[in-house]
C-alpha cells in the first residue's frame, strides 16, 4: 500500500464556458464546467483544477459562483487558478470553496507573494504553475498569462526559487505540448521532479493513456494534470440542448460535433484501469455503498 | 437539517481553510461555526479541531486564545472531539518540528517528521510533505474493526486524501484507529482514545468515504442524550462566523 | 492634403488615396469594436459596422450546405484525372492557407501546388511553421524578388504610403497568377475575402471569386508597382534606373490579361464555400500541417499568438495603421473575435486598452536596416502620417483623440480578484 500517483482533471474556463486551446490559445467551447466537474467526481478523479483562463489578461477572475456550486458537489480537493494577485484574492478563493490555490504572474512580479501565501494559509495550500516554452537552443523559459508573456525566467532555476520560497506543489506547464496530443516533455518533467523536493504535477501534451504512464514512470511526475486527453471524450455526451452559449463561445466544434484527430480520448475509469496495469499505484473507482 | 442540536465548534486559531470542513459538516446535517471563542465550545455538542502550519505556531495560538484550557475542558465532558490532520498532532504530548514543543497532551506520544530525502526504487525522490491519496488500514491490534467509531462503515483499505510532513508516534498502540505506509514508514493515520478521535487526513477532501466520518458524527450527536438542546435553530444554512 | 500631413521639414508627397476619403468624427461600431477610421467600412443607422452585419449574413443568411456543394462541384470539375496539379494555393504557411491546401487536398481531393511568396524576411517560427506545413505533404514553390530592389520598393512604400508592406501584397497575389499561367492551371484559391470580413463590403458578399480581368481592373485602380517606381524615380534620392532592369517587376505586376482569359483562370475564395473563422483554422492547422503559435509568446502590439507569424516586419504593417487610422492590432484581432462571438466588446475594449499601439521593438534594428533607414527618418515619416482628427500632442507626447476605452480610463495593473458574479458574460473589464 502506498501514495497513489494522483490523477488531476484540469478546466480551463472562459466566463460561462470550458474552453479547450492548443498552447494554451483558442476558446474552443466544450461545455459547461459543473457537468464536466460532476462527470470526472463521480469518475474517479483524485482532485479538480479550475483555471479562470483569461484572468490575466482581463485582470479579473469570475470563478467565484463557479468554485461555489462546485463545492457544494464534489468531495475531492479542488484548486483555482487564474488572476490572483493578493492575500485578499486567496482568501476569497478558499471562502468560495477552494482547498488550494495556484498562481503564475502573481508569482512571477512579486516572487515574496509565494512567501507571504505560504505563510499566511500554509504552504500546502499554494501551488505555484510554472508555463514552459522551450526556446529554440531548447532553454526552457517561463512564460505567464497562458504563455503569452516571457518573463526571461529560466523553468529549472524558477523552479528551485519557488520552492525555497515556499511553494507547496509545483504545477508544469510545457506551452509547447499542450493541447497537441504530442505527449509529455518528459526531459523536463524529469529534470524539475529530481530536482525539488515537492510535489510536481505534469501537465501539457497527453494524447493518449500512454502519455500518461510515460511522464510518471520516466518523469517522475507526482501527479498528471490532464483536460484534452479527458475533455474531448466525453464533450458530446455531456452536451445538451439546453446548453445556453448565446452569451459567447467558440462552439463550432461542438456544432460539428468533431472529433480532434490528435488526441485519443480516454474515459478516466478506464485510464486508470490502464495505468493499474501498468504497475502504477491508482485511487481506483469503488462500488458507492 | 438538524433542528435541534447545536453548532459543532469548528477551532478557529489562524491556520488554515476551515470552509470545506464546514461544507462537509453542513452535508452531514450539522450546523456548526468557526469559533476561536472558548465560549463557544461550552455549548457545543462536538468540537472539530483542524488546520494546517507549525505545531508550535498553532499551539502558540492556541495558547493566546486560552482554547487549550478550553479544549482541556470540553475533554473532560466526554463529548466529541475530532482532529484534523494537524489537529491529530496537537493532541500528542510533543513534537520535534522546529525545536521541541509542547502540544496539548491528550495521547501519550510524540510528532516526529517523515523521513526526507529518501529515492524509491526506480530513483524518483520520495517527496515530503506526502499529498495525495493513500490507503488506510485497520491495525490487526484492532479485532473489534472500526465498529462503534467514526470510521464504521468506511471501506477497509479504502483510500483518504493527506497532505502532511509529520505524523505521529503512539505510546500506546491501542490507541491506532488506522495505519498508512508512505517513506517506508508505518504511521499511525487515525487514532482514538474514549471521545477524542483524530484523523491525520482530511475527511472532507476525501470523497464519500471521508464524508462517512461526518456523517458517523452526526448520527453519534443525534443519539447522544448528552447533547444539550438549546433552542430551536430555524435555518439550515450554516450561520457565517470569522 | 500634403499640407495637412506635412510635419516640419518634409517634402515628400503621400501616395496614399484611402486618408483624404477618413470621416472625421470618430465613432466605434456599438457591436465590435473597430472604428469608422478603418477604410471603406461602412456605419449604418444603430452605428454598426458593415463587418458585422456581414456576421449577420455569414451566420444566419447563408446556406453553408449549398456552398459546400458549390465547392465540391467546382472541385469536381477542376480536379485532374491524373493526378497533375489541378489547382494553385498561395500559401505562407500560416494558419489560414495551410488550412485551405490542406482541406482541398484530403477533403476535396485536390492535387493543390502550393505557392509562397516570401515574407520580407523570415521569422524563426514562421519559417518552422512553413516546414511542418510542407512536410506534412505538400508541394510548393516559393519565390524571392530581386532583394535589391525589393528593398528599396518597402522604403518607397513606407514613405509614400506609411506602409512598408505594399511590395509584398503585390507579388502575394500576382505570383500564384504567374504560376497559374505557367502551369496552365485554372483554380487559384485564397482564404478570405477581406473586403466581406474585415470591412463588409456588401457588392462582395455573394463573390465567389472573381474572374481575372475584374480582379486586374480593381488592381490597377490602385497603387501599383510601377507607381511606387515613379515615385521613387521623381521624389526621392535613393532610386535611380540603375537599380532595377523590367524583369525584375516580373511578379510584382500580373501576367499577360489575354493569355490568362485565354487560360481561363480563375480566382475563388475559400471563405465563400466554408464559413470563415480564423480560429478555427488555427485548430484546424495545429491538428493538420504541425502549426505551432508563437513561441517566444503574444505577437507585438497584440494579445494574439497564432496570426501573421512569418514576417519579421509584419508589426509595422499594423503599427503603422495605428498611426495612420488610430487601429492596431490588437484592435483588428480584437474585433474580428467579437464578431465570431468568441468574446464580448466589453473583453475587446480592454484587451484594445491593454495592448493597442504597442511599438514592435523585437525587429526594429532589422527592419531599419532592411529599409536603409535611420531611427530618425523612421519617426520622422511615422509623425507625418498622423491626421490631426486622430491624433492630439499631449504634454510633448502624442495621444489618441478619442480611445474607445477613453470611457473606461488607462489601462491600470491593478491587483484585484473578483468574485461578484456577473449577471451576464458582459462584464466591464474595468470592474
Amino acid at each position: 500500500m502506498t501514495l497513489k500517483t494522483r490523477i488531476i482533471s484540469r478546466l480551463d474556463i472562459k466566463g460561462p464556458n470550458l474552453v479547450k486551446g492548443v498552447h494554451l490559445e483558442g476558446l474552443r467551447v466544450l461545455g459547461k464546467p459543473e457537468k464536466f466537474a460532476r462527470y470526472y467526481y463521480q469518475a474517479g478523479a483524485d482532485e479538480l483544477f479550475y483555471q479562470d483562463t483569461v484572468a490575466s489578461l482581463y485582470n479579473r477572475n469570475h470563478l467565484g459562483e463557479l468554485v461555489r456550486r462546485t463545492a457544494q458537489e464534489i468531495g475531492i480537493p479542488m484548486c483555482v487558478g487564474g488572476g490572483l494577485r493578493t492575500l485578499a484574492d486567496i482568501r476569497a478563493v478558499l471562502r468560495a470553496g477552494a482547498d488550494k490555490i495556484a498562481v503564475n504572474t502573481g508569482a512571477v512580479r512579486n516572487p515574496d507573494f509565494i512567501r507571504q501565501s505560504a505563510e499566511a494559509f500554509g504552504s500546502s495550500t499554494i501551488v505555484v504553475a510554472i508555463e514552459v516554452i522551450r526556446q529554440p537552443d531548447g532553454t526552457p523559459f517561463c512564460f505567464v498569462d497562458n504563455g503569452r508573456e516571457s518573463t526571461g525566467l529560466n523553468a529549472i532555476e524558477w523552479a528551485q526559487q519557488v520552492e525555497s520560497l515556499g511553494a507547496g506543489e509545483i504545477l508544469l506547464t510545457s506551452v509547447d505540448r499542450e493541447g497537441t496530443g504530442n505527449g509529455f516533455d518528459i526531459p523536463l518533467v524529469k529534470q524539475i521532479a529530481d530536482l525539488v523536493n515537492i510535489p510536481v504535477i505534469a501537465h501539457g501534451g497527453a494524447g493518449t493513456a500512454v502519455h500518461v504512464a510515460d511522464v510518471i514512470k520516466k518523469g517522475h511526475a507526482d501527479a498528471v494534470a490532464l483536460a484534452s486527453l479527458l475533455h474531448y471524450g466525453v464533450y458530446a455526451e455531456l452536451a445538451s440542448d439546453s446548453d445556453d452559449f448565446n452569451a459567447e463561445g467558440n462552439t463550432q466544434f461542438m456544432k460539428r460535433n468533431a472529433t480532434n484527430k490528435r488526441i485519443k480520448p480516454v474515459h478516466l475509469a478506464d485510464l486508470k484501469a490502464s495505468l493499474t496495469s501498468a504497475g502504477l499505484p491508482m485511487r481506483l473507482p469503488h462500488a458507492q455503498t | 437539517m438538524s433542528l435541534s442540536i447545536p453548532p459543532v465548534a469548528v477551532v478557529d486559531f489562524g491556520l488554515g481553510n476551515l470552509f470545506s470542513v464546514q461544507l462537509a459538516l453542513t452535508r452531514a446535517g450539522l450546523s456548526s461555526i468557526i469559533t476561536d471563542n472558548p465560549e463557544d465550545l461550552r455549548t457545543a455538542p462536538a468540537v472539530i479541531v483542524p488546520g494546517v502550519g507549525a505545531f508550535g505556531d498553532a499551539m502558540n495560538a492556541l495558547r493566546a486564545r486560552k482554547l487549550d484550557a478550553a479544549l482541556h475542558d470540553y475533554r473532560q465532558s466526554g463529548r466529541p472531539i475530532v482532529g484534523i490532520c494537524l489537529g491529530q498532532q496537537l493532541f500528542m504530548e510533543e513534537s520535534e518540528e522546529f525545536g521541541a514543543h509542547k502540544g496539548l497532551g491528550f495521547i501519550p506520544g510524540t510528532v516526529r517528521r517523515l523521513p526526507a530525502g529518501l529515492l524509491a526504487e526506480d530513483g524518483r525522490k520520495i517527496k515530503v510533505p506526502t499529498v495525495g491519496w493513500n490507503t488506510i488500514a485497520r491495525p490487526a491490534a484492532r479485532p473489534t474493526g472500526w465498529a462503534g467509531t467514526l470510521l464504521e462503515g468506511v471501506r477497509e483499505e479504502s483510500d483518504m486524501y493527506f497532505v502532511h510532513s509529520y505524523r505521529v508516534i503512539l505510546d500506546n498502540d491501542a490507541e491506532a484507529l488506522a495505519t498508512t505506509t508512505y517513506a517506508g514508514t508505518v504511521y499511525c493515520s487515525a487514532l482514538q482514545q474514549d471521545n477524542i478521535t483524530a484523523f491525520q487526513f482530511h475527511p472532507e477532501k476525501s470523497g464519500q468515504e471521508g464524508q462517512k466520518i461526518y456523517q458517523n458524527l452526526a448520527a453519534q450527536l443525534a443519539k447522544d442524550s448528552r447533547v444539550p438542546i438549546l433552542e430551536l435553530h430555524s435555518q439550515g444554512a450554516v450561520p457565517p462566523s470569522n | 492634403m500634403s499640407q495637412q500631413l506635412a510635419s516640419a521639414g518634409f517634402q515628400q508627397k503621400i501616395l496614399d488615396k484611402q486618408l483624404v476619403k477618413l470621416p472625421q468624427q470618430i465613432k466605434y461600431c456599438t457591436k465590435c469594436a473597430i472604428s469608422n477610421q478603418r477604410p471603406r467600412i461602412e456605419f449604418d443607422a444603430e452605428g454598426v459596422c458593415g463587418a458585422c452585419r456581414y456576421v449577420d449574413i455569414k451566420t444566419k443568411g447563408t446556406d453553408w450546405t449549398s456552398r459546400e456543394k458549390e465547392l465540391a462541384a467546382l472541385c469536381d470539375l477542376h480536379r485532374s484525372k491524373d493526378g497533375s496539379f489541378d489547382v494553385i494555393v498561395p500559401c505562407s504557411g500560416g494558419k489560414d492557407s495551410s488550412r485551405v491546401a490542406h482541406e482541398l487536398k484530403h477533403t476535396y481531393g485536390m492535387n493543390p501546388l502550393t505557392v509562397t511568396w516570401a515574407p520580407f524576411e523570415y521569422t524563426p517560427e514562421g519559417f518552422r511553421n512553413f516546414r511542418n506545413f510542407t512536410k506534412s505533404g505538400f508541394n510548393n514553390l516559393m519565390a524571392w524578388p530581386n532583394g535589391h530592389i525589393h528593398r528599396k520598393l518597402a522604403r518607397i512604400a513606407f514613405e509614400a504610403l506609411g506602409d512598408a508592406w505594399q511590395p509584398f501584397t503585390y507579388g502575394q497575389v500576382c505570383y500564384a497568377f504567374h504560376i497559374a499561367k505557367s502551369f496552365g492551371i485554372k483554380l487559384v484559391f485564397f482564404g478570405e475575402n477581406g473586403e466581406a470580413e474585415y470591412s463588409g463590403d456588401p457588392r462582395v458578399f455573394n463573390l465567389r471569386g472573381m474572374p481575372f480581368d475584374h480582379w486586374a481592373e480593381q488592381y490597377f485602380k490602385g497603387v501599383t508597382v510601377d507607381d511606387l517606381i515613379q515615385y521613387g524615380l521623381t521624389q526621392t534620392d535613393y532610386l535611380t534606373k540603375d537599380d532595377y532592369v523590367d524583369s525584375d517587376l516580373t511578379f510584382y505586376r500580373p501576367p499577360n490579361l489575354d493569355l490568362m482569359k485565354k487560360i481561363g483562370v480563375e480566382f475563388h475564395w475559400f471563405s465563400y464555400y466554408k464559413m470563415w473563422v480564423p480560429q478555427e483554422n488555427y485548430y484546424y492547422a495545429s491538428e493538420h500541417t504541425g502549426f505551432q503559435a508563437n513561441p517566444t509568446g503574444r505577437s507585438e502590439g497584440t494579445y494574439s499568438k497564432y496570426a501573421s507569424l512569418d514576417d519579421q516586419f509584419d508589426g509595422y504593417h499594423y503599427y503603422l495603421a495605428f498611426i495612420k487610422f488610430g487601429i492596431g492590432r490588437a484592435t483588428s484581432d480584437a474585433a474580428h473575435e467579437v464578431r465570431d462571438g468568441h468574446l464580448t466588446r466589453d473583453e475587446a475594449v480592454g484587451l484594445i486598452r491593454r495592448f493597442d499601439g504597442e511599438f514592435p521593438s523585437r525587429w526594429f534594428p532589422q527592419f531599419l536596416e532592411y529599409l536603409d533607414i535611420t531611427e530618425e527618418q523612421f519617426w520622422a515619416v511615422v509623425d507625418r502620417y498622423r491626421l490631426p482628427h486622430i491624433w492630439k500632442k499631449e504634454d510633448g507626447r502624442w495621444k489618441l483623440r478619442q480611445a474607445i476605452y477613453d470611457e473606461s480610463g488607462p489601462y491600470q495593473d491593478e491587483p484585484g480578484y473578483l468574485l461578484t458574479t456577473p449577471a451576464s458574460a458582459n462584464i466591464s473589464a474595468q470592474s
